[in-house]
This record gives C-alpha cells, sequence and structure tokens, in this order.
C-alpha cells in the first residue's frame, strides 16, 4: 500500500525535482510542471453566460468577456461572439478579475538580506525561481498577479518584483512588463530584531530606525547631487568639445543609493512594512522631509489609527484581515482595519503575506464586509482592483474592463459565498488552472483505485 | 485530592447555570422569536421562537406559548443556531504569542498527564470576547508539547473564575503521536539543526515505545489501586487512569498516515478511547477509521498541502472522511483566531463536505466526542442556553451575529476590537 501510494504521489513531484536540476528533464514539448499543458497564447476566448463582478462598474448578469490578444476585447450583457472563438460556459459561474496580491514572498529564493539594515541594492528579481507547485496553488485560489517582496529584517530590505503567475513558462517571463519598480521598508519590532535574544545590529529602537533612514536619504541625495553635478559639468564638456579640455570624472556608482535616488524621484514605489500608528506617522515625516510618496504600508494594523493621514499622504494600506496578537505590536490590531481606513479614504487592500493564505484571498476579503461593514464591491476591489493601484498597474489589471489584460478567476459559485471555489484562472486569457484538468485529491483517490479520469469535456 | 478528581467530570457549569437570575429566584425568559431556528438535530423550523430561561433551552418550536416575564427579542429575518464548538484551540493560556510572560501552552518535559489545563485558563483573556461575539460559546482548550500534554478542558466561553467555565473540566487527554517528520526549524533567526531520516526514525520508534510503556504502567498503576489500599500515590499515573480504563477520551494529535495508524494500533493495544486529531492525511486511512468508529477532528484547513500532493489535499480531506462515515469535527488550532472555527468547516465545503455535516462537525458532533451531547451541540429543548443568532448561514463570511447567548447570559458585543474600532472611528477629523 505504501509503495503504491508513494508510486502514485510521485506523479506529482516533478516539479520539485526539476527545479534542482541543472538540465530540463526530458518533458513533453508542451508541457509545464506537474505536466500540465502549457496553454497557447493569442486565442480568442469568450466566457458566455457568466455572472461578471468587474470591480470598476458593479455586477454584470448573465454577460459574456470577449477575450482577443489576451487583452478583455468587450464585456455586457449583449456582446457578439465572432465565429472560432473558445467558448468558455459561464452558465452558474461567477468572473472576477484575477486576483492581485500585494504582498508576497513566493517564487524568492531568498528574501532577507538580513545583515545590514539598509540593502537596498539587493533584488527579488534576481532570485526569482518557480518554486515547486505553491505558485500553481496560488492559481488555483484565482490569484494572477504577486507583489513579491523582501522580508522584513531590514529597514530597506531591497528591490520587489511584481510577476504574474504564467506556471509552467520560464522564471523570466512571470515578470509583469511595465509595472513601476518597487521596494521594501520594513519598521518595528522585526527590524529591531527584539525577538533575537541578543541583538547586535543597530538600530535597536524605533528612534534608530527613524535615523537609520534619515542617514540613507541624506546619503541618497548626496550622491544624487554629486550626479546631477556631474551631468552638467559633463553636459557642457560635450556642449564645448574642446580640444584640451579634460572630462569630467563621474562619481562611483553606488547601487544601494541608485536606488533610493529613484525613491527620491518617484520611479520606485516604496512598500513599508509597518504595524504601530506612531511609527506610521514617523515614515510619514521622512518621507515628506525627503520629498517622496510612501506607496504602501504593508500589513498597517493600525493604520486605522492614523487613516486621515494615510489618505492625506495618498499613501496606501495593505493589510491582514484578521491576524492580531501574535506579537505585541499586533496587540491592537482590528479586524475592521480595512474598511475603517477605507471609510476614511485610503486605497486599501487584502494580502496574503503567506503562500498559504494565497489560495484564499477572496474569502479574505469577504471579512472586511463581516468587520466594519465594507459593501461587496469595496470588498472585492480590496484583492483587485486597489491592489492594482497601489502597484501602479491599474491601467493593465484589477477590474474587468475592454483594453485590459484578461486575468481571470472563473468560481463555481460567488467568490465570498462558503462553497465556492476556483473552477479556472486565466492570466492575458490563457487558462493557466483548470480545475476539470487539475491533479486534484479526488483525481489522486480515483486513480488509486485503478479508474480512469473522467473529466467535464469527456462527458459533454 | 487529586486522586479523585477525575471521578467529577460532572458539568460544573451546573453551578452557575441559573446565571442572570432574579431575586425571586425565577430567572427572565428570553424569547427570540419570527425566527428561523436551525436545530442541527432536527429539520429548521422556519418562522419559529425559541425560550431561554434558567439557562437552559426552554422551549422551541413554530407554536411556543411566549411567557408575560419574558425579554423579547426580535428574530425577524434571522437564524438561530446552537453555539459553535471549537474542538481544539488554547484559548486562555496565551494572549499574544510573542510575549512569553503570557505563555502557559506548553510545559517542560515529555509526561505531563497531572496538567490541568483549567488550572491555567484566564477567564478574562482579551481573546475570549472576541471569539464569543463569533459564534464560537464552547471550547475544547488544551496545552502542547511533549508526549503527553496534559488534560484539554472542555469550557464555555463566560465565567469568572476557570471554574465556571468549565463544561467538563478534564474532558480528554492530548497525546502528540510521534513523528518522523523533519525536526528542527531553520527559518529566519532560526537555525535549527537538520536530523537525517535515519536519526528521525530511531528517535521516533524511542518516543513511540516510552509512551506505550507509559500508558503499560498506568494501566497496571491503575489495576492495583482497585485491589488495594494504601498505596503511595504517583500523581502521573493517577490522572491515567480514567483514560487507560477507557472511561474518558484521549486526543492524539496525528497528521500523517504513519502517525494515525500509529495512533490506531496503540489505541488497540492499550484499549484506550481516542480521537484523532489534525489528521492531514486522514482519506488515507478514512475507511478504518469509519469502521473503527473512530472521531476525528480535522483542521486547521488554513494550511498548505506539501509540495507533491494535490493542490486541494487538505480542503478535501474533510470531504473524504465524513464520505466514508467518520464522525468529524473542526479545530482552529489557534487562540486569537479561534473565531474563524466556522471558516475552515467552509473550505471542506467548497471541496465536497457537505454543508449540513460541515454544520453538525462544529456544534453536535465534538458535542458527542466528548460526552456532552445531551446538554449541547443542539436546539433541543433541556439544554444549555448556548445559541446565537445570525443574518444568515455562520460559515458564510459575509454573515454577521446579533446575538449571543452562553447558558442562556447574553453577551454583549463590547470587545477589544470593538472598542478601539468605536474609538478611532469617532477620531475627529482635521478641518
Amino acid at each position: 500500500m505504501r509503495v503504491f501510494l508513494q508510486t502514485t504521489l510521485a506523479a506529482f513531484a516533478s516539479i520539485s525535482v526539476a527545479a534542482q536540476a541543472p538540465t530540463p528533464p526530458a518533458q513533453p514539448a508542451n508541457t509545464g510542471p506537474l505536466g500540465l499543458p502549457i496553454p497557447p497564447a493569442g486565442t480568442l476566448v469568450a466566457i458566455t453566460n457568466a455572472t461578471i463582478l468587474t470591480a470598476s462598474h458593479g455586477t454584470i448578469e448573465r454577460g459574456t468577456i470577449l477575450i482577443r490578444d489576451g487583452k478583455i476585447a468587450a464585456v455586457g450583457a449583449d456582446v457578439q461572439i465572432p465565429p472560432g472563438a473558445k467558448i468558455i460556459d459561464g452558465n452558474g459561474k461567477y468572473v472576477t478579475p484575477g486576483i492581485i496580491d500585494a504582498h508576497s514572498h513566493s517564487a524568492a529564493e531568498a528574501i532577507n538580506e538580513g545583515t545590514e539594515s539598509i540593502t537596498a541594492q539587493v533584488r527579488i528579481e534576481d532570485v526569482l525561481r518557480q518554486d515547486g507547485t505553491s505558485l500553481y496553488r496560488q492559481l488555483a485560489g484565482g490569484t494572477t498577479t504577486l507583489n513579491i517582496l523582501h522580508g522584513s529584517a531590514n529597514t530597506i530590505g531591497g528591490q520587489n518584483a511584481v510577476v504574474k503567475l504564467r506556471y509552467g513558462l520560464p522564471v523570466d517571463s512571470m515578470l509583469f512588463a511595465g509595472a513601476p519598480p518597487g521596494i521594501k521598508f520594513a519598521l518595528g519590532e522585526n527590524v529591531r530584531q527584539t525577538t533575537r535574544p541578543s541583538p547586535t545590529r543597530y538600530p535597536r529602537t524605533r528612534m534608530g530606525v527613524e535615523d537609520v533612514l534619515r542617514d540613507a536619504f541624506t546619503r541618497a541625495r548626496e550622491y544624487q547631487a554629486e550626479w546631477k553635478k556631474y551631468d552638467v559639468a559633463k553636459a557642457a564638456f560635450d556642449k564645448a568639445k574642446q580640444r584640451g579640455a579634460v572630462a569630467p570624472i563621474p562619481p562611483n556608482r553606488d547601487l544601494q543609493l541608485d536606488a533610493l535616488v529613484e525613491v527620491l524621484e518617484g520611479k520606485r514605489l516604496v512598500h513599508c512594512h509597518s504595524y504601530r500608528a506612531d511609527e506610521i506617522l514617523m515614515m510619514l515625516r521622512v518621507a515628506k522631509d525627503f520629498g517622496f510618496r510612501v506607496a504602501t504600508f504593508q500589513h498597517v494594523l493600525e493604520g486605522y489609527k492614523v487613516a486621515d493621514e494615510l489618505a492625506a499622504a495618498g499613501s496606501g494600506g495593505s493589510t491582514f484581515a484578521d491576524n492580531w496578537a501574535y506579537k505585541l505590536e499586533a496587540w491592537d490590531a482590528i479586524p475592521h482595519n480595512a474598511a475603517l481606513m477605507a471609510e476614511r479614504g485610503v486605497v486599501v487592500s487584502i494580502n496574503s503575506d503567506s503562500d498559504e493564505r494565497a489560495r484564499r484571498l477572496y474569502q479574505e476579503a469577504a471579512k472586511a464586509m463581516k468587520y466594519g461593514g465594507a459593501s461587496e464591491e469595496t470588498a472585492l476591489r480590496m484583492i483587485t482592483l486597489n491592489a492594482a493601484m497601489q502597484l501602479g498597474i491599474d491601467k493593465r489589471v484589477g477590474s474587468i474592463d475592454v483594453g485590459k489584460d484578461a486575468d481571470l478567476a472563473i468560481f463555481n459559485g460567488h467568490p465570498f459565498a462558503p462553497a465556492s471555489r476556483v473552477e479556472m484562472t486565466l492570466i492575458d486569457g490563457r487558462v493557466f488552472f483548470d480545475r476539470a484538468t487539475a491533479p486534484t485529491l479526488e483525481w489522486l483517490i480515483q486513480r488509486m483505485k485503478g479508474r480512469p479520469r473522467v473529466t467535464s469535456e469527456d462527458a459533454q | 485530592m487529586i486522586q479523585r478528581m477525575w471521578q467529577a467530570p460532572v458539568i460544573a457549569a451546573l453551578a452557575i447555570l441559573a446565571g442572570g437570575s432574579e431575586a425571586d429566584g425565577q430567572a427572565r425568559a428570553v424569547v427570540i422569536r419570527n425566527a428561523t431556528l436551525v436545530p442541527v438535530t432536527a429539520p429548521r423550523i422556519e418562522r419559529g421562537t425559541i425560550i431561554l430561561r434558567n439557562g437552559r433551552i426552554e422551549a422551541l418550536g413554530m407554536n411556543v406559548a411566549v411567557p408575560s416575564d419574558a425579554t423579547i427579542v426580535d428574530g425577524t429575518g434571522l437564524f438561530v443556531y446552537p453555539g459553535l464548538i471549537d474542538a481544539g484551540t488554547n484559548l486562555g493560556l496565551t494572549e499574544i504569542g510573542s510575549v512569553p510572560g503570557g505563555e502557559d501552552t506548553r510545559e517542560i518535559g515529555d509526561f505531563n498527564p497531572q496538567n490541568v489545563v483549567l488550572t491555567a485558563v484566564n477567564p478574562h483573556s482579551e481573546l475570549i470576547p472576541v471569539t464569543r461575539v463569533d459564534g464560537v460559546t464552547t471550547a475544547i482548550t488544551s496545552a502542547e508539547g511533549g508526549l503527553v500534554s496534559g488534560a484539554a478542558a472542555l469550557i464555555d466561553l463566560v465565567g469568572w473564575t476557570p471554574a465556571e467555565m468549565a463544561v467538563v473540566p478534564r474532558a480528554a487527554m492530548v497525546v502528540n503521536f510521534p513523528s518522523a517528520g523533519p525536526q528542527g526549524f531553520g527559518g529566519f533567526g532560526g537555525g535549527g539543526q537538520q536530523r537525517s531520516a535515519a536519526d528521525r526514525r530511531e528517535a521516533m520508534n524511542r518516543q513511540v515505545r516510552q509512551l506505550y510503556q507509559f500508558f503499560e504502567d498506568a494501566r497496571a498503576y491503575a489495576d492495583v489501586h482497585a485491589r488495594t489500599t494504601g498505596l503511595k500515590a504517583d500523581h502521573k499515573f493517577e490522572a491515567l487512569i480514567p483514560f487507560v480504563r477507557g472511561e474518558l477520551p484521549v486526543i492524539v494529535d496525528a497528521a500523517s498516515a504513519d502517525q494515525i495508524r500509529g495512533a490506531i494500533a496503540f489505541a488497540d493495544s492499550l484499549k484506550l478511547k481516542i480521537i484523532i486529531r489534525g489528521a492531514r492525511d486522514g482519506w488515507q486511512v478514512a475507511d478504518t477509521l469509519a469502521a473503527r468508529k473512530i472521531p476525528v477532528i480535522v483542521g486547521p484547513l488554513t494550511q498548505a498541502p506539501g509540495n507533491d500532493e494535490p493542490y486541494d489535499l487538505v480542503y478535501a480531506n474533510p470531504g473524504v472522511l465524513a464520505g466514508a462515515g467518520v464522525q468529524l469535527a473542526f479545530q482552529s488550532s489557534d487562540a486569537s483566531n479561534s473565531r474563524t472555527l466556522p471558516y475552515h468547516a467552509a473550505l471542506a465545503t467548497a471541496y465536497g463536505l457537505n454543508p449540513d455535516e460541515a454544520l453538525r462537525a462544529v456544534t453536535i458532533n465534538p458535542a458527542r466526542m466528548f460526552g456532552v451531547a445531551d446538554k449541547y451541540g443542539s436546539l433541543e429543548v433541556g439544554k444549555v442556553a448556548n445559541v446565537f443568532v445570525a443574518t444568515g448561514d455562520p460559515l458564510d463570511v459575509r454573515t454577521h451575529v446579533r446575538h449571543v447567548y452562553i447558558r442562556g447570559e447574553s453577551i454583549p458585543f463590547t470587545d477589544r476590537h470593538t472598542m478601539l474600532y468605536e474609538k478611532f472611528r469617532a477620531r475627529p477629523k482635521k478641518p
């Protein structure tokens, strides 16, 4: 029995092996990890007769979404379906925008360069990988885009990567082309290393955290000024083209300060891990003094206490639905945080910070309705459009609108209803998850009993 | 004193069941009218009335005479359910996870059957009011760690003292079945050592032998004790007497199929009445568990499956177990988020568990497992008035709980969260 089971389970194990192997294992040309087919690009697809939760302009009953070349070409109740379109029958189904997780640590080989408090130079992009089946499981929860951040060991942890879960394609093709670059900041207990028996690294206090930030941005400003001075001198030199003149010498390139200069210039979005209201206010002051905006406060468990300040600064809040009491700085966390911040004008998203939670963000979003009375569309936006706005990718994803990428999740019921699950997940119009062909527990049990799989397509 | 404590697993709650009573001794009744009653053990009653008095359900049905002295609650458009029972939490033993001073979840040593969890339950934990306003009224709260962690308590989430909270002071003994799984944790700031598979297996076998030996010794102690007087007391073995005699259940925490099979063999050998808890791989052993009538507490469902396992394995597992006929309950396995108990059950319904069975698994089934089904787990006349009134299905996250009664006592909807919410919602906007 055991041997049989292990043999059967081995069918699922190909990916973890594949991720380690120096050369890819022999596989049929068109299959990815798990032996699943890689969906073709550019197909004309129509999802018909579905309840469409657009996240931008309400709900469309018995509607159709037409997808052409990976983009949403039409959406509505009266959409003409061109001949040749692949039909996905949405009867009885609910379609939402693909879920966007504004705080993930998936697909990264390592997330904490925990040696110094400022490590702005390290990049998630350099350690990106297809990490086993975790990405697939998140797809199976309707999640299509991740903001992969560094951990919270450092005050400035490093540069993020925004990816789409194009599972099975080469790692580089997961990167979300055109997404603004970002950087992870962190405040509070993790940075202060309070859980370590004998912390030795500065900063040890929230005062020190502020100092480290001001010091870093002061250096960045000086570095920026040096380069500006050089650019002026270089331009003058190039223009004059005087015989015998000595070309100005460029300042030393500093990869850490390069990233911080991008922050100063508004070209790199700051995503700041934070818990307590006081440290949030500190970060807002530092950002104001140095002339940049904090794009999102992550976790932001006491964001509800300073919602007006967050809203005034144009900073988003990306929080958990209901985690609290796991440490002292989470003692004042309340499940009403998301709804209350939203009520006071903050753009709010619900994130996972966990490969596991990223599989059920649709249930987490519903908690904003339960605690604090957010409307259904507000709650849905917290895992779609709002997250897209926070990441600066809302022109591309986050709602079901013509011209946007066809990143969609198809549920068997309302995404907030208890017995609902994801049936299909599309990215760029390509079906990257389909429960009908997915390796499910039921399928495994049937295989163990020696029964062939009957899919819904066979039944038709 | 110790030696006879187990003989009184009587409902301690009875002592304060008259909670809310008035000076004349006759408590004022609470009447919830015109609501949909969901008794769980009987078909639902539309436009029904339920009467709570003296901590008990006095009457329920479509045509129930409303007493003149009653407090009336209009249940129009609302649903009445029996209080939810979390079959695994450490509520009361922990406050803020990272603050060691507030942690009573884990004792030193491998064998601690003499430890009585109820002793350390803090009735005034801030976590309790937050939990019960979402409909969780009753819980098995247990310690963890070692091989035998101590006696778990079945408590109602109300009471001024631990004794007042207790439904069954020592409801079950908790055993962690040894595992050959990876030991040590090498996460951020960690650096725990990794051991070879052979070392782990050897350590597991040694622990299994120790566990058998300990229970065999306890059984021998119990046998001798029954025949002799003047025996020198061993408080560890003393504490195990009702469990080795099969009078009270032993919760065996077991996740893998190997652990579950090991636990069943252990129970067979020592003739224990066991409940398997965790049971992540329960689906592999479902038929055996059903045939042997071994109840299973599943959860938390908020776990990822292993890399080489089906993506829906954790969610689908409860449905497979119930489908095989296993008596099922759920645990949150959490204190601060014990309130999310129904959402573990909800995840299971999305992947094959019948919704009615899911509701039983958070109400009557755990009551049966812990021997209190005559007083808990459903809306029936004479049962303890643990009842909540909600806008819909408690498994639906969108549902709001409007009223909670524990032992007939109306539970205030003020807790740490609502107080902070109200306080900061009222923060004046800057001009």
